[in-house]
């Protein structure tokens, strides 16, 4: 009796400070996540005048109005087509410098893990600044090189695809680091044994690239593939300061949209709040995949 | 062997490649802080200073009107370390008890949390500006600070370490008379160094890097702005003095640079360990 007296009262206090330890946390989400979301949501389906304060009820208006304002769909356009390479790319290069960080003797690879981490440290602001600095037309380094070599010089923010690479370059080279060391990561884990199998039977380099390395990492890649879609869908400072979304705003993003309408139209903000709101669905989708591998994996370790 | 050999060289011969590549713009940015004006963005390549000068590093620190470096870097570090500091109190005690405790729609906050990791911020933006100005905290420290500290995804990865504890921790601390408070202090959370560390050096500088909100939400206060707003007023400020501009970004980085000399090893080891940042 007394002790199921004593288990009855462990449990509700565990109870309260169960709650208590997550009321915080909670808190937060609610007043800075969840009101904003139901308020954004709210008001897209608004005609929400913001001088007049006239408030009437519009439905799906706002949406099909942004559906069919080609700014906005060309930078969904324009920033599927970077991020598609920016993560073919960090995938591609990521993956081949793992093998060679594996290949290279302890002490060398450790210092060489670190270095390639510092450009991960850096803000998308300065990184632009620093590009932008190299950049420069008239007396950036890559053009001083050039012109010492007696090339002809390029506007990297406006001529042919240099637009596209000024703004591809440095997400990859402030990306790089901590992906490949991801990649790095998946790498080690496959169990040595598996390859000792492999070349009992024979297998050559491609078979087992094709059979043991890129199956055993399917998840990693997963994850970064994610993760880099996610962050660049919502790609900002580094278009804003490289292109400013130029030339004939062939590298505008859909948050380069609601940044600038949003600054500069307040009176069609409900819209404005719609775009923002439908930049949320392939995020989600995303991020949806991203949880189902986070689940799995936990799983798999059980 | 000599196949080997030329495999090995191969190797290096990539790895420096790569390192060139990383390395080059920082030493070049490093090396133009020093040049002056006319030969900062020269019409001929010329690498080193003819004379090493540090007049760009003083104007940097110049107060104006609408910036001020000094404050702002110290400001900047502030937000940094009580959003830091914030964070890893509430994602962690968060994380804690949805590791270890059992309590009422446990299943429900635990959705509630996952949820937020779907929605990304700019979708929310507009809304959490009109939020944070009907609580009257636009152009104060706070609006700075608070919008960050809850994280789904912190909150995630602390569980998962709590998780992985053994149980006869919990009945151990018990028997000495610790409540639930207590063992999460004395017990779990001196057993979480690395990913308080790896998890507080990823939020530090995602506070320090931070130029969407800030630029957004502190518009009149100078000495709130953010080191990252700054920056963008001194590129159109000194367009012609580009060297200011450089040393004012090289400035802005040792704040990260700091805190990742620090937790470098343990970062770069988390990430290699587990695939987490």
């Amino acid at each position: 009796m007394v002790k199921a007296k004593r288990w009855n009262e462990t449990k509700k206090r565990d109870a309260a400070a169960g709650l208590l330890m997550i009321l915080p946390c909670v808190l937060f989400m609610t007043v800075f996540v969840m009101i904003p979301l139901v308020f954004a949501l709210y008001r897209s389906l608004l005609d929400y005048r913001v001088y007049s304060d006239v408030q009437e009820w519009v439905g799906l208006k706002n949406y099909i109005q942004i559906l069919s304002t080609e700014l906005f769909m060309d930078s969904f356009k324009n920033v599927l087509l970077l991020t598609a390479f920016i993560v073919l790319l960090m995938v591609i290069f990521g993956f081949f410098f793992a093998h060679v960080l594996k290949n290279l003797p302890e002490k060398v690879s450790n210092t060489v893990k670190v270095i390639i981490y510092i450009p991960g440290l850096i803000s998308g602001m300065a990184a632009s600044i620093i590009f932008l600095f190299l950049t420069n037309y008239s007396g950036g380094l890559i053009n001083g090189i050039l012109s010492a070599l007696n090339k002809d010089i390029i506007a990297f923010d406006r001529e042919g695809i240099w637009p596209y690479i000024s703004i591809i370059f440095p997400s990859l080279w402030l990306g790089f680091g901590y992906n490949c060391l991801v990649l790095y990561a998946g790498l080690l884990n496959i169990p040595k044994t598996y390859y000792e199998a492999a070349a009992l039977d024979g297998a050559s380099a491609w078979d087992r690239l094709w059979h043991i390395t890129l199956p055993n990492m399917k998840n990693y890649f997963v994850l970064i593939i994610v993760n880099l879609v996610a962050s660049n869908m919502q790609m900002f400072e580094i278009p804003l300061m490289m292109t400013g979304g130029g030339p004939l705003l062939k590298t505008y993003t859909p948050v380069l949209y609601v940044y600038n309408s949003y600054r500069d139209n307040a009176a069609t903000q409900s819209l404005t709040i719609a775009a923002a709101v439908l930049i949320m669905i392939p995020i989600a989708l995303v991020n949806l995949i991203v949880f189902k591998v986070i689940k799995s994996e936990k799983s798999s370790d059980d | 062997m000599l196949k080997q050999k030329l495999f090995k060289i191969s190797m290096y011969v990539v790895a420096t490649f790569v390192l060139i590549i990383v390395c080059v713009p920082i030493l070049w940015m490093i090396i133009s802080a020093f040049k002056s004006r006319s030969e900062v963005l020269p019409t001929e390549l010329k690498i080193f200073p003819s004379v090493w000068h540090f007049d760009n590093f003083t104007k940097v620190f110049k107060k104006y009107y609408d910036i001020d470096f000094v404050s702002s870097y110290g400001s900047t570090f502030m937000v940094s370390i009580a959003g830091m500091i914030l964070s890893l109190v509430v994602n962690s005690m968060a994380g804690y008890a949805f590791a270890r405790i059992d309590f009422p729609l446990k299943k429900f906050f635990w959705a509630y949390v996952i949820f937020q990791m779907f929605i990304p911020g700019i979708s929310i933006l507009i809304t959490s500006i009109k939020v944070c100005s009907v609580m009257g905290m636009m152009n104060t420290f706070l609006v700075l600070v608070l919008p960050g500290v809850a994280n789904g995804y912190n909150v995630f990865y602390f569980r998962q370490f709590f998780l992985s504890m053994p149980r006869s921790y919990e009945e151990a601390a018990s028997l000495d008379g610790l409540g639930r408070f207590g063992i999460y202090l004395k017990i779990f959370i001196p057993m979480a160094v690395t990913p308080l560390i790896i998890i507080g050096a990823s939020v530090f500088m995602g506070y320090w890097n931070s130029y969407l909100w800030p630029s957004l939400t502190v518009t009149s206060n100078i000495e709130l702005k953010q080191i990252m707003q700054v920056l963008l007023v001194l590129r159109t400020r000194y367009r012609s003095d580009y060297g200011v501009v450089v040393a004012g970004t090289i400035i802005s980085v040792t704040g990260p640079l700091v805190i990742f000399a620090i937790a470098q090893k343990y970062i770069v080891q988390g990430i290699t360990i587990s695939g987490i940042k």
